[in-house]
């Protein structure tokens, strides 16, 4: 299952308070896409991956929406 | 009375830089961004860097290393809300953790002018530092006529300038294309109704050669000096003022491989060190540089200058009096400009408008336009 958060507009740090939350009530095979505006949550999700080892950061992607913005994708899962 | 959550950019400059205050740095950005670019005062300062997810992941433990260290802190994030997060959680720990607003973004656009004091009665001359960012520009007024030199996007400090001082701006100057911030030159000759050069030598046509000071009271001259780019030109002020732009800094060179031509350019940079205009003028001219480096280089009024005697004895890139030897340090030193410099260079060769954020993001950081070549001494 795919679940997406959509913390589109929101600032640090609420990407990752509202994906950790979310992940918590995922099951082991199930994926996080989040999808962010921050630019810094590039590095944070990666950091954070790093940091967390419950956390997986699976691939980021970079794509526009339908109002141009940037948008940056995170796919997270849940390691036990 | 309750003690502030915040301090704002200026206020933390006041303490850091004015008051020469030591105040510890607990920064929350990733590893990374902190080993990049941090908070600088006149005096050492004691660092901790602990990401902010580490305080939504484990507040306890993360709290408790920070209590480990000392219970004050200035929280830094990179714009002000994750440190914002942190502090609260802090400050509910019984520490004193007050929040700088904006973060580094915040203090990357602070700007300072400050008056260089040694400037003679009937020629004021302001250095407007970005000290975050390590850019300098310039405000020069005499007689109800003002220049402004290298001036950043973030027109206010400028306007307001000369407003307070009644100053009609008559010319805007760059000294070169910037690659490391956004030029507001154009924006602002446009508002007050000024000229605003670059010289042709920089690449394009849209915008006109430095023209001749002529019918300024202002005594400016302009002096040829290509190497950091083709076209840098650098200004004399009064015969006594030398705004160098980033082909001399007070501590170094501007680095000459920004184009990708590091031979070609080392070798433009040395004429212009050792046979060019600028290498007859006298010991006692001050230079007024576009960078700095390292807090270490303001002087006790905080204004970054230096006798370009002084310069001369110090500079191990200045010291080498063969061109050979000088080509290859340069050559030696080229590392990878951060790569948003094209996009600036690209945003500043053109009139288009860049958005805020945009802006912001691209210049981040500490600027890099200093040739850095610890080997040349050696040479």
């Amino acid at each position: 299952m795919e679940k997406v958060l959509d913390a589109r507009g929101l600032k640090c740090p609420m990407p990752i308070v509202k994906a950790k939350k979310e992940l918590e009530a995922l099951g082991p095979s199930d994926v996080l896409k989040v999808l962010a505006t921050d630019k810094g949550s590039v590095l944070d999700m990666q950091g954070w991956a790093k940091a967390n080892k419950h956390v997986s950061l699976i691939k980021q992607t970079t794509e526009s929406d339908e109002t141009g913005r940037e948008v940056y994708v995170h796919y997270l899962s849940r390691l036990a | 009375m309750a003690e502030p959550v915040e301090i704002r950019s200026r206020e933390l400059f006041e303490r850091l830089v004015t008051r020469a205050e030591a105040l510890p740095i607990l920064d929350v950005r990733n590893q990374d961004e902190f080993a990049a670019w941090r908070i600088e005062g006149r005096r050492p300062l004691r660092y901790l860097n602990v990401p902010y997810f580490g305080f939504i992941d484990e507040p306890e433990r993360n709290a408790e290393r920070v209590e480990r260290e000392g219970d004050r802190w200035i929280a830094v994030c990179a714009k002000g809300d994750s440190s914002a997060f942190v502090a609260d959680i802090l400050r509910e720990r019984g520490l004193h953790a007050v929040n700088l607003a904006g973060g580094m973004e915040a203090w990357g656009n602070l700007h300072v002018p400050v008056r260089v004091r040694s400037a003679a009665d009937r020629l004021e001359l302001w250095q407007i530092n970005r000290y975050g960012k390590g850019c300098l520009s310039y405000l020069i007024r005499a007689a109800g006529e003002a220049i402004v030199v290298d001036a950043s996007r973030h027109l206010d400090v400028y306007e307001q300038l000369l407003d307070e001082n009644g100053a009609r701006l008559v010319q805007v100057l760059d000294t070169h294309i910037h690659a490391d911030h956004l030029s507001g030159g154009a924006e602002l000759a446009r508002r007050r109704g000024a000229g605003y050069y670059v010289a042709a030598g920089e690449g394009f046509d849209l915008r006109k050669d430095v023209a001749p000071p002529g019918g300024l009271t202002i005594d400016i001259r302009s002096i040829a000096t290509p190497g950091h780019t083709p076209g840098s030109t650098c200004y004399l002020i009064d015969g006594r003022w030398l705004l160098s732009g980033d082909t001399i800094f007070v501590s170094g060179i501007g680095r000459p491989d920004l184009g990708g031509h590091v031979e070609a350019w080392a070798r433009a940079l040395f004429a212009t060190l050792h046979r060019g205009v600028l290498s007859t003028l006298r010991d006692d001219v001050v230079v007024l540089p576009a960078h700095f480096a390292s807090p270490d280089e303001l002087d006790q009024d905080g204004v970054v200058q230096r006798r370009l005697g002084d310069i001369r004895a110090k500079s191990p890139e200045l010291a080498l009096s063969a061109e050979a030897a000088f080509v290859e340090a340069m050559r030696r030193a080229v590392k990878p400009p951060p790569e948003v410099y094209q996009h600036i260079i690209a945003a500043n060769l053109s009139p288009s408008h860049v958005p805020d954020e945009k802006a912001s993001e691209w210049e981040l950081g500490k600027n890099q336009c200093a040739a850095s070549a610890p080997s040349a001494a050696r040479c």
